[in-house]
């Protein structure tokens, strides 16, 4: 709201000075007033220090003496000399295609549970959201590591099953998998917003379908999901992001080694490891970009496919 | 952008000026006047923690104007948030380093000289003179030792008496690395755990290896000292002994860090391991007293164990309160009462006259090392020479690989490869 009264371009009816001019230019000042403290919080926080890293991503800088320009060394290094980096890309490709469509579905499945009107629903729907309330915390991802650690609780449990694994965090070929049931349980934002989505479906939809025929599952198909699609995008451009941002859980499982031998050096803990226990922030920064781009890219990627299948109440199909 | 009016940049300047002029006075304040506020940051184990902190006291206590803020968690964590927190300016005043990062934060200009201090408000003169070295880079003394430590096996004694496995522990004793083998693998094949915690992965057991070969890990001038025949021999010789459980299974290995809490000895998968001897206070405190302490095998007269300073304190160069974390490194370091709090948490002390001390009166821990020193005492050789700028990097890139290994996602031999193109880039730079 506000920025429309901020980029307002001046109407073409607009009469030459008037005194109730002054007035607008002092409301325009109010509405500054009233904005310094986002402004100077994008500034300071976001737009300075994204400003900072593009020019760090042209330098060797080692945190504590001054950068020294390299121009496109660390970009060039990174593409054409450094196998982490790669290894860590495909682990972080890995671990987007999995976790996303996961958590996704999950949130959807979940929230279409929530969504039928039973007695203690709130209290079913806040207990869904907690885990993502918890999600960003250190907290829950120890307690992930003691859950799937050798001995841990879910090796003990399997351990008595007669099915022995070692622990799960411990060994290259499933540590990856315990991030993403890690982040496939933090369900809960995006469930939250299909669970609203769903509320938006006319009811009466569903009541024409039924009389022509319509089972459930025909139901669900051709008409919860494409009602819900804008909804779907939504959650799609933001989790994919969020996926691609990943470091907590993978930084505490592993004590911030990316191990058991690698298998868990997601994208942005490999760009921690450069820049602070490397030292080198330049190389980090430049990864950073190469993040940033990848990721608009992406999810420009999306919103072009979304033509095809996001459907918006009132277009014909 | 629409106009702004004079008036309301105006005021926009005067909200911005006073928000700065709010987070200006947080930093103000003036040092040298009223009490002083230091901060003194360690990694390590519980029982360091413990004692540093009853130390620490006893300085504030002795110095009512200096109020000192303490800061430990394990090794990794303590240089991930040192270099966080000295690149951002806010970093300690007394920190502790060890050999793989003093010439790194040194060369950084991360720390102040302390000859101006030496001998001085900061006494050195009990405190011997190769421990002394340990602590300077190019010709300048950056830090003091905080102990002195020595290669260590620690092992259980009812797991090795249950196999018939004999360790060598009466002083002047000593095996080789077939019979070490040997033992491992009975131990191995007669209980549940492994004889020994996989010892593939830290550096710091190789370069014991490589003096014992007359190689060193780095030589005098920073550069890489072994090559990739060595390295590809010494992990051939431990993945001999992972198959009949001599060495603890991948799982176990991938997960040391040097931390007590997760060693394979204390966690109950291993009978035994390769350490310093300034980490078996929190050895004895996390396991128990029921440890013993034996020499490193070697197969020749050279035993490849060196005294060492385990860890050292330095003096930040960005600190505004220098005289007084000298002055509370000092205390650490030569206080009759500080040193009887300290124990051996870090090695023996360095100071001659508190060791004595120590030795004659103290805990199980701390006698179990001071015993083992003396036992050991003509076996330990010279202190090897600092590690240069790039032994981090090559310290985590060694282990990073060995997990390689023994996941058996590459070949020893290229492995080994690996580490030596990697260390020589790290090395180089």
């Amino acid at each position: 709201m506000t920025q429309s009264v901020l980029t307002r371009p001046p109407a073409r009816d607009d009469p030459p000075p008037t005194p109730s001019r002054g007035r607008r230019r002092r409301g325009q000042g109010v509405a500054y007033l009233f904005l310094s403290p986002w402004i100077v919080g994008a500034v300071l926080l976001t737009i300075g220090p994204m400003a900072a890293s593009l020019y760090l991503s042209f330098t060797d800088y080692d945190l504590f003496d001054a950068p020294d320009w390299v121009g496109v060394d660390n970009y060039v290094t990174m593409f054409t000399g450094d196998e982490r980096f790669w290894h860590a890309a495909w682990t972080t490709t890995k671990y987007v295609l999995f976790s996303v469509p996961l958590k996704l579905a999950l949130a959807l499945a979940v929230a279409l549970l929530l969504n039928r009107p039973r007695r203690g629903v709130g209290l079913y729907r806040s207990a869904f959201y907690a885990p993502s309330l918890l999600g960003a915390s250190v907290s829950v991802a120890l307690a992930w590591r003691a859950l799937f650690s050798t001995d841990g609780t879910v090796d003990s449990a399997l351990a008595w099953l007669g099915i022995d694994t070692g622990g799960w965090v411990d060994q290259p070929q499933y540590a990856l998998l315990t991030l993403v049931a890690l982040a496939a349980w933090q369900f809960g934002a995006p469930m939250v917003i299909f669970l609203a989505g769903l509320k938006q479906v006319p009811r009466e939809l569903y009541e024409a379908a039924a009389i022509d025929g319509a089972g459930p599952a025909r139901r669900f198909f051709s008409v919860t999901l494409p009602m819900l699609s804008p909804v779907i995008l939504f959650n799609l451009v933001l989790e994919t992001i969020n996926a691609f941002q990943a470091f907590t859980g993978a930084f505490v499982v592993s004590s911030g080694r990316g191990g058991p031998s690698d298998s868990t050096l997601l994208y942005p803990l490999y760009l921690y490891q450069r820049g602070f226990t490397d030292f080198r922030m330049g190389y980090a920064s430049a990864m950073a970009w190469v993040l940033l781009v990848v990721v608009a890219l992406l999810t420009a990627l999306v919103f072009r496919s979304s033509k095809r299948w996001v459907f918006y109440a009132g277009e014909d199909r | 952008m629409g106009r702004v009016s004079r008036r309301s940049a105006a005021g926009l300047l005067v909200g911005l000026l006073t928000t700065t002029a709010a987070l200006a006075g947080c930093g103000g304040g003036d040092p040298g006047d009223g009490p002083v506020t230091l901060r003194f940051v360690w990694w390590g184990n519980e029982d360091r923690a413990g004692v540093t902190k009853a130390a620490v006291d006893e300085f504030q206590r002795r110095n009512p104007d200096i109020r000192v803020e303490t800061e430990y968690s394990g090794y990794d964590a303590y240089f991930q948030k040192l270099s966080t927190q000295v690149a951002g300016g806010a970093g300690p005043d007394l920190l502790q380093l060890d050999r793989a990062t003093l010439g790194e934060y040194a060369s950084r200009n991360v720390l102040a000289e302390l000859d101006e201090y030496a001998g001085k408000s900061l006494k050195v003169d009990k405190i011997p003179a190769n421990l002394l070295e340990g602590g300077k880079v190019d010709g300048k003394q950056y830090s003091v030792a905080a102990g002195a430590t020595t290669q260590v096996l620690v092992f259980d004694p009812t797991h090795f008496e249950a196999a018939g496995a004999k360790v060598p522990t009466a002083p002047g004793e000593k095996w080789t690395w077939a019979e070490f083998a040997d033992a491992m693998g009975k131990v191995g094949a007669a209980g549940t755990v492994a004889g020994t915690t996989d010892f593939g992965w830290a550096v710091d057991w190789f370069e014991v290896w490589l003096r014992q070969h007359d190689k060193q890990l780095y030589t005098p001038e920073g550069e890489l000292g072994f090559t990739v025949e060595d390295l590809t021999e010494y992990w051939e010789m431990i993945g001999a002994l992972r198959p009949g459980k001599g060495v603890s299974p991948a799982e176990v290995t991938t997960k040391m860090d040097g931390s007590v809490q997760n060693s394979g000895i204390v966690t109950k998968q291993a009978a035994s391991e390769i350490g310093y001897d300034s980490t078996i206070t929190g050895y004895f405190g996390a396991f128990g007293p029921n440890l013993k302490l034996a020499p490193l095998p070697s197969d020749v007269a050279e035993s490849g164990m060196a005294a060492l300073p385990p860890v050292s304190f330095a003096v930040a160069r960005r600190s505004e309160h220098k005289e007084a974390a000298v002055k509370l490194l000092d205390f650490l370091l030569n206080d009759p009462e500080a040193g009887k709090l300290l124990g051996a948490s870090r090695g023996v002390p360095p100071n001659q006259d508190i060791r004595a001390q120590v030795c004659a009166g103290s805990t199980a821990a701390s006698k179990a090392v001071c015993d083992y020193e003396e036992a050991q005492k003509d076996k330990i050789g010279p202190a090897f020479g600092a590690w240069p700028t790039g032994s981090s990097a090559v310290k985590r890139d060694f282990q990073r690989t060995y997990d390689d290994v023994i996941f058996n996602r590459v070949g020893v031999a290229e492995a080994a490869a690996r580490v030596v193109q990697d260390a020589e880039q790290s090395l180089g730079s």
